[in-house]
């Protein structure tokens, strides 16, 4: 056990004339003569300290202060303290520790009873404790009645009052009650003890409820039967009235979930691997949009189809139609122009066996087409396993990869008029200086940096059927079997530019990714009837990368020549393009 | 912005506190000053104190309060307890300290004292709402009770004065009264001593607001009840 130091326990005042302090001893007590513990006092304008006047009359380890000794509204302290040490001291006034006696004489009357005898209303009353001069107003107290059944454990509080008297109504006359009251001073927030505890009972004054019916509860039952009846009824109204409004507004449409562009079925029949290349058309899509002007700006788009203008779908001009079906990527051929209504231009309703709800919103619906282009883009990758892509034929091999449908037919009409006409290049603005058509260069993305550049690097020259073509012959193409110089290229189109009409991107032998190469661009040129493109110069595996600036998917990219430091001057510096190695040496 | 906001929210809760304190106690300021209309109106004694009791009890109501709250907010933790063998300013004025001093001495020189302490308590409490918005970062409730109580405490002077005048036959004395000079005390650059300060002064306040609203309640009692409240 611990040894604990004699301690004050309490000073209280019932009334405002006297106090008394009460302290415990302590074990120290227990090991010292008894009655060694003193109480000293000292008024605050003192000196000296002095002892209890009274010991005995508060009871044991208390000391009494009686009213001679008190003066209500003077600081005092009091120390409890044996011949050597003090072990505990306070200090108060005595206005602050006035705690009242319980009121005496309770008792109760009755003021009426309910009509049907099961409840009843009383007027408690109450006498103020004897000590507290209350008559001549030295002391205001206020009461706090508490009340309870008589087998109940909480105890009902009514709020302090003034009076003497409190009324408790509706009370259940087949039960006991209990009630007890407490007083304080008026403006402390103690209580003082409460008082003996009165009994109710009404029984004992012939108000007994024998006849009494059990206690009408709140019927629950009822209210939960009928709740459930009207709710009922009025979901089956709901239902069946022909307001869809309401209807709506009350059952929404629950949208099914869908990934556009995966058919359920193929989850079903467990073909994963076309299930595989589709989720990765929608793999690390940025979805950026961006607005037609720069789509207009930076991209020159021939129109050699006069069909095209009605395609609104370019995926049409790189995959084939079968082909389409066959690996149900997107592009299906799909006629933008009934569009309004529905939410998803891209995906033909036939392709798709999950009946599509309509997503309204705006982001959807850019995303969506944003997303189509990326898959029409990164589709093209996952056509190895079909190279007999002779439909590529179709494809405009002006990066109609990117595009949006439904702009479709309106950026394709002003491109479509200036097939005949040279444009600057689509490539990069630097390019501008090209007098030639525009002839778009498709490059194989190997890399993205982190910084947002696209690394292009050589296709294969493997798969690639040359043919030769003659007017370019005088033509140093700097390039292995990968790229032509833009500018190379475009002069030797210029010649056969009139005959743009036909879709001059034939489809070659296809590397894995399926992107165009310029050797398939440039077999191309050479099906035009020019006559062969320079042999590729396989001596000088220098690769013309153009390293792209700004990835404006969908709508292209834009290439930068200039991006990087050309230090060597083995570059074919006016093509402006950076070849692998060089690549490889300036990139960290 | 935010002082705007928060002297917005200070309006607000003060006028939810007075009307709260208003509706819970009673009335204070809402009894008619002429029931009756008639011209030479007057209100009786017996009104008159009704009045100056419930004014008494409400200022002692904020005093104890205020202090309570000052109390927890900064006195904490400081000792201000066992330093306060305070000393009010007040002390000097000759008070009946227990009952029976208070049931012997003359009513009308227990109403002069009561008009003493609260004159002395004019100044006291005038500087007390000015230099208690210069404590960092006072509660509103603080500051509003502050200029509350000495509102009150004038009109409470102006009650008293017309219960002096009614009751007593002689002259009017006007001498029981005393100065106050702690307001360097609330000036004081040192936080904890001017902290200190304000604790004797808020401690001083509640103290005497209590008695005063104790001796007009014997006093109420002894000439309008005649001793049976």
């Amino acid at each position: 056990d611990l040894l604990q130091r004699p301690q004050i326990s309490k000073c209280r005042s019932p009334e405002m004339e006297t106090f008394s302090c009460f302290w415990t001893p302590g074990s120290f007590y227990n090991l010292t003569v008894p009655r060694i513990l003193q109480l000293l006092y000292k008024k605050s304008n003192e000196e000296d300290w002095k002892e209890c006047p009274d010991y005995i009359t508060s009871g044991q380890n208390s000391c009494y202060f009686n009213a001679s000794y008190t003066s209500v509204w003077t600081p005092y302290c009091v120390q409890l303290a044996s011949k050597n040490e003090v072990y505990d001291k306070k200090c108060f006034s005595v206005d602050e520790i006035v705690l009242p006696d319980p009121p005496v004489h309770l008792n109760w009357t009755l003021l009426n009873t309910s009509q049907t005898g099961i409840h009843g209303d009383i007027q408690v009353r109450w006498d103020p404790p004897p000590t507290a001069d209350v008559r001549k107003g030295w002391i205001t107290l206020e009461y706090e009645l508490q009340y309870k059944e008589v087998n109940e454990t909480k105890w009902k509080e009514l709020k302090p009052r003034l009076s003497t008297m409190a009324p408790l109504y509706s009370l259940k006359t087949a039960r006991d009650y209990e009630i007890r009251i407490r007083s304080r001073q008026r403006t402390s927030e103690k209580f003082g003890e409460f008082s003996e505890i009165l009994y109710v009972s009404f029984s004992q004054i012939g108000i007994g409820c024998d006849r009494c019916t059990e206690e009408v509860e709140f019927p629950w039952f009822l209210v939960v039967v009928f709740g459930v009846c009207g709710l009922a009824v009025t979901v089956i109204s709901i239902m069946l009235s022909k307001q869809p409004r309401l209807k709506m507004l009350i059952f929404p449409p629950v949208p099914v979930p869908k990934i556009k562009g995966i058919d359920p079925d193929l989850l079903k029949k467990g073909k994963l691997d076309e299930v595989n290349s589709i989720l990765a058309c929608h793999d690390s899509y940025k979805t950026q949009l961006y607005s037609d002007d720069l789509w207009v700006e930076f991209i020159e788009l021939d129109i050699e189809d006069p069909d095209e203008k009605n395609r609104a779908s370019d995926t049409d001009r790189l995959l084939s139609e079968d082909h389409l079906k066959s690996h149900n990527c997107l592009g299906a051929k799909d006629d933008d122009s009934g569009r309004a209504s529905c939410c998803e231009p891209d995906i033909p309703e036939t392709d798709f066996s999950a009946s599509d709800t309509c997503d309204a919103t705006s982001d959807s619906d850019q995303f969506k087409k944003a997303a189509e282009k990326e898959e029409d883009l990164l589709c093209l990758d996952r056509q190895d396993n079909d190279e007999s892509l002779p439909s590529f034929a179709n494809t405009d091999p002006q990066g109609q990869h990117r595009n949006t449908q439904s702009e479709n037919s309106l950026l394709w009409a002003p491109f479509g008029d200036s097939v005949e006409s040279p444009r600057p290049s689509v490539h990069t603005q630097i390019s501008n200086q090209n007098s030639l058509t525009s002839t778009d260069f498709y490059a194989q993305v190997s890399d993205i940096t982190p910084a947002g550049r696209v690394v292009l690097s050589p296709g294969q020259k493997a798969k690639l059927g040359r043919a030769q073509r003659e007017g370019c012959t005088e033509q140093n193409f700097t390039v292995d079997n990968t790229y032509f110089c833009e500018a190379d290229v475009k002069k030797c189109i210029a010649v056969t530019s009139h005959e743009e009409n036909e879709p001059h991107v034939q489809e070659q032998g296809y590397n894995e990714d399926g992107y165009f190469t310029t050797e398939s661009l440039s077999t191309t040129v050479a099906n035009l009837g020019a006559s062969t493109a320079a042999p590729p110069s396989s001596e000088t595996p220098v690769a013309d990368y153009t390293s792209i600036h700004i990835v404006q998917s969908p709508q292209g990219l834009v290439l930068n020549a200039t991006a990087l430091p050309v230090p060597d001057k083995e570059f074919n510096v006016s093509c402006g393009y950076v070849s692998t190695d060089q690549l490889n040496k300036i990139m960290p | 912005m935010s002082t705007k906001g928060a002297s917005l929210k200070g309006l607000l809760l003060v006028t939810l506190l007075v009307s709260h304190m208003l509706l819970t106690k009673e009335g204070v300021t809402s009894l008619p000053i002429c029931p009756n209309g008639s011209v030479n109106c007057q209100l009786s004694l017996e009104e008159l104190f009704d009045r100056a009791v419930k004014l008494s009890h409400y200022i002692h109501f904020l005093s104890s309060e205020m202090f309570n709250e000052f109390d927890e907010r900064y006195a904490q933790g400081r000792g201000f307890i066992a330093k306060a063998v305070n000393s009010c300013h007040t002390a000097s004025l000759t008070t009946p300290e227990d009952k029976e001093q208070a049931q012997q001495i003359h009513h009308e020189d227990l109403l002069n004292i009561i008009l003493g302490v609260l004159r002395s308590w004019n100044d006291p409490l005038i500087h007390l709402a000015s230099e208690v918005q210069r404590i960092k970062e006072a509660p509103e409730t603080i500051l509003w009770k502050a200029v509350e109580i000495e509102e009150q405490n004038k009109r409470l002077l102006e009650g008293m004065e017309k219960i002096v005048g009614r009751v007593q036959s002689g002259e009017v004395e006007n001498d029981i009264y005393t100065p106050w000079d702690g307001l360097p005390s609330l000036q004081l650059a040192d936080e904890d001593s001017r902290l200190f300060a304000f604790y004797n002064l808020l401690h001083c306040l509640r103290r005497d607001s209590h008695k005063i609203d104790n001796y007009l309640k014997v006093l109420k009692c002894r000439l309008i009840h005649d001793n049976n409240c």
